[in-house]
């Protein structure tokens, strides 16, 4: 290992081994998973995600929520709260992503694990709400406001149907209203698609347990 | 001027002719010059604004209200701002800096022969232009929300393209000059060295293609992502800092390595267990159950060669005390060791699936990350920028009063960080693991935590500003005051 | 420089670690397969099999008793006499003809205000909403004290706590007990299967 060319080669099949393992691997055997049908209804599992919840997609990833939120439940053998905390009906698989651009796995629970958000918090007024004044629905949150994919606007005869119920100190002027931007919209779009709670043959859900 | 370290066969050396040859190439500290300070200035200055920006994300963390409701300053976009300059800016920069100093210095050769010294000098301002230029507008496009969403690879395509190309146009110096080198057998840090150089193109290049050049299906992002995060740290950045270790302890100390067999063994346990390191991020995630296992049986193994850089380094150091005039970087480069153990066992802890299970995703994580880039990474780079500049300017230049704030501010920030990470992790770990425990309440635990961290990330801030301060007047002073 | 062989004890504890790493990767791979997510070995974290464990509610309830309601209600459910009503043996937990499950779950929802007349004596201090519990929280603390301290009631389901809090959306302050008297007695249905992920709250404890 004195010449450069040898030591080139040790180094290069050194590196070769965690590379096959963690990049090779991956790559050819999760990378081509396929979605399943459903044994029940025939859908195709993991469901479709909606052109909004795609668009929303980006939003989430330019936005840097994956800085606090994960998105996996994680294997009880490892852990059993998150499920038991109600993070998820069973811990997530390679085969939940296939859907998703990025897989958004995260590093940190500053905030909630997000995989089953959609199942936890089904109504789009909630997300709006949480997004537009965090502590006005949970004092004490460390989420910050993102009140910039809100704008505020004088009410055009009527009212918007998406124009966010507020209160107190939150609400706007009078005569004004909060609508949600298309990024928020695709977002909470994105939000609201999130959730693993459909059996896969590599992580089946208990039967008592299924919605 | 202080002792020389290093042996220099134009001024040690054989025999007359040698010295001829040597009186009209250049001194190896001269071409050097160019390429070290204006990378290690690049590096120090990112340095300082990252750490302005871990400030702010601190305080951001405890007060959500501060600098809100404006999308060019939210959480989730300077936060990946302030890490990826941290890594990009000054850690990578630094240790290329590094190096290519200790690679000079360890073969005993000039970086270039003279003709082409005036190539090697455009080559390097250009590419440093470009990499900077990479990481500034990168960062400016995540704070315009054009983040990638990808970890540690939020920079854009272009961006990332850009950094990869200006990484090759200088390492390649480094690389060539081993096969340059004087004496036939290479020690162990000039491998390490060529380990550090070789490894960035080869994990920046195949994590961005498959995960933000040409994604590939998402169910495989999640090992490869993690595969990335450990390999930056444990293949890129580690292998430079052990080899600054590796080549100056013993040097300052006066003496030889303790056992170099022992450090072959550890060179290749370390490339070989750095490279699965990552995959203790995936114990319990949604990756079948022999990747989290991997990650078990690699993170506790990297005690191996973390404890044979242990012995080694320890055993050189118990027999002889340093030199007066280079104990200042002696106490960054042994600090460094000792944050390399505390690392290791830490490794083992995490990696132990109950304890995975309750505080991986806590500050556990960050307490590792932060550890390892600011203590065992950070720590011996800034021993060799304070051990290689006087050389290069011709004087000492620094102010040894400054280089002691540095070293106190530094380590009582880093440990203090750490601490609080610690706790903070195990706190809301435990909290966590309790189901009955509702999340506000787990903030609410982490708050007082997560408040004294901005002291922490003060002290580090005043700590780089220190620095800056010194290395600028060094600079400047030798502009002030030439000498021949 | 060292030219004695290196010593045999650190040989030895770095062969052992090597050893163990490939038992471990042995026996917890499930077979080195894509399609194998939980191991099938003995895992640390105790428990054996890709089971979940089904959570005893009351033994979750407890907690949730322990970290928010003991403060007031006291450890042994007694109250503080004249300031904070009892638990045990009280009408408005164990239900009767007039107290129905209904206003126990809605008083947890948005709390009460005004006087309170519990087992013939009359207390006025005010409870705070614990709304902010998610649905299986509030049942299982609700389950927990219908059976602890001679209390002999049946569980709350988490899906009638939902059917309420959707009912009663429009509620903002706490109730008074003139409020809740208005409001006809339900009772939960006994044979919820519950829609949420943790387990069925009718099952016995089974730990």
């Amino acid at each position: 290992m004195h010449r450069l060319p040898t030591l080139l080669s040790g180094i290069f099949l050194v590196f070769l081994t965690a590379w096959l393992g963690l990049v090779a691997y991956p790559a050819v055997q999760l990378g081509r998973l396929t979605p399943v049908a459903d044994a029940d209804s025939g859908a195709s599992l993991p469901p479709l995600l909606g052109g909004n919840a795609v668009a929303g997609q980006r939003v989430y990833a330019s936005e840097g929520c994956i800085a606090c939120h994960s998105q996996q439940v994680r294997q009880t053998s490892i852990t059993q709260s998150d499920v038991t905390r109600g993070w998820g009906a069973r811990p997530s698989v390679a085969r939940d992503y296939i859907r998703d651009e990025t897989a958004f796995l995260g590093s940190s629970r500053i905030g909630q694990d997000l995989s089953n958000v959609g199942v936890r918090q089904h109504e789009a007024a909630w997300h709006y709400l949480h997004l537009y004044r965090p502590s006005s629905l949970c004092a004490g949150s460390s989420m910050p406001s993102y009140s910039y994919l809100f704008n505020v606007r004088k009410i055009q005869g009527q009212r918007s149907e998406q124009a966010l119920e507020l209160s107190g100190e939150d609400a706007p002027k009078p005569g004004y209203e909060v609508v949600p931007t298309a990024d928020a919209m695709n977002l909470v779009a994105y939000l609201l698609s999130l959730r693993h709670d459909y059996p896969l043959p590599e992580a089946p859900v208990k039967k008592n347990a299924a919605n | 001027m202080s002792k020389n370290l290093f042996y220099n066969h134009a001024v040690d050396g054989s025999s007359p002719h040698e010295l001829l040859e040597a009186a009209d190439q250049p001194s190896i500290d001269s071409t050097l010059r160019l390429p070290v300070i204006i990378l290690f200035g690049n590096a120090i200055h990112w340095l300082v604004v990252a750490s302005f920006l871990s400030v702010i994300v601190s305080l951001k963390l405890v007060f959500p209200s501060f600098l809100g409701g404006i999308g060019f300053f939210s959480y989730g976009r300077l936060a990946p701002v302030a890490r990826d300059l941290m890594l990009y800016g000054w850690a990578l920069q630094a240790g290329l800096a590094t190096g290519l100093w200790l690679m000079a210095k360890l073969c005993d050769r000039t970086l270039v022969n003279k003709g082409s010294i005036t190539l090697l000098n455009s080559l390097i301002i250009s590419a440093t232009v470009i990499w900077n230029l990479a990481v500034l507008l990168g960062s400016l496009s995540i704070l315009a929300g054009y983040s990638t969403g990808v970890e540690w690879l939020e920079y854009p395509n272009w961006a990332s393209a850009m950094l990869f190309l200006s990484y090759l146009l200088i390492a390649i110096w480094g690389v060539l000059l081993f096969e340059r080198k004087r004496k036939r057998n290479a020690e162990v840090a000039q491998w390490y060295l060529v380990a550090g150089f070789c490894s960035f193109p080869w994990v920046y290049g195949t994590a961005n293609l498959l995960l933000t050049w040409k994604p590939i299906q998402a169910s495989a992002q999640g090992p490869i992502q993690s595969w990335f995060c450990g390999s930056l740290l444990a293949l890129c950045f580690l292998p430079t800092a052990v080899a600054a270790l590796y080549a100056l302890i013993p040097r300052i100390l006066g003496g030889h390595l303790h056992r170099s067999d022992l450090a072959t063994l550890g060179f290749w346990m370390l490339l070989l267990l750095g490279g699965w390191s990552g995959s203790a991020r995936l114990i319990g995630g949604p990756v079948p159950v022999w990747m989290t296992s991997t990650g078990v049986v690699a993170g506790i193994l990297f005690i191996i060669p973390v404890s044979i850089i242990a012995i080694n380094l320890l055993g050189t150091m118990r027999r002889c005390t340093p030199q007066a005039d280079h104990f200042l970087s002696y106490r960054f480069l042994t600090m460094g060791l000792y944050s390399l153990i505390v690392l290791g066992v830490l490794c083992i802890l995490c990696s132990i699936p109950t304890v995975s299970g309750a505080l991986n995703l806590t500050g556990f994580t960050e307490a590792k990350y932060q550890l390892c880039l600011l203590g065992v990474v950070s720590f011996p780079l800034f021993g060799v920028l304070y051990l290689a500049l006087p050389g290069l300017i011709g004087r000492h230049g620094w102010c040894d009063t400054l280089i002691e704030r540095h070293y106190w501010l530094t380590f009582t920030g880093l440990w203090l960080l750490f601490c609080l990470m610690i706790l903070d992790g195990l706190f809301t770990g435990l909290a966590l693991d309790d189901p009955a425990i509702t999340f506000i309440n787990i903030t609410s635990y982490a708050y007082p935590f997560h408040l004294l961290e901005c002291v922490a990330t003060l002290f580090l801030l005043a700590a780089v500003v220190t620095l800056g301060v010194n290395f600028t007047v060094t600079l400047a002073g030798d502009y002030l005051f030439p000498e021949n | 420089m060292g030219t004695k062989p290196l010593s045999p004890w650190l040989i030895g504890a770095f062969m052992l670690a090597l050893l163990w790493g490939g038992l471990y990767l042995g026996f917890n791979s499930g077979g080195f397969r894509q399609d194998v997510y939980e191991s099938d070995a003995v895992s640390w974290a105790g428990g054996g099999s890709a089971v979940q464990a089904v959570p005893d509610p009351k033994v979750i309830g407890k907690r949730i008793y322990s970290q928010n309601c003991i403060v007031c209600h006291q450890a042994n459910g007694k109250g503080v006499p004249g300031q904070i009503p009892p638990l045990v043996g009280s009408e408005w937990v164990d239900a009767d003809s007039i107290h129905g499950d209904n206003h126990l779950v809605l008083i947890m929802l948005h709390g009460h205000q005004g006087p309170m007349q519990v087992q013939g004596q009359t207390y006025n201090n005010a409870m705070p909403q614990w709304k902010q519990l998610t649905d299986d929280q509030i049942a299982d603390v609700l389950t927990y004290i219908r059976s602890d301290w001679g209390n002999n009631a049946p569980p709350i389901s988490p899906s009638f706590v939902t059917l309420l809090r959707k009912e009663s959306e429009s509620q903002t302050d706490p109730w008074t007990q003139q409020e809740l008297m208005a409001l006809p007695h339900a009772m939960c249905p006994p044979s919820a299967s519950g829609t949420t992920p943790n387990a069925s709250p009718m099952a016995p404890a089974s730990k």
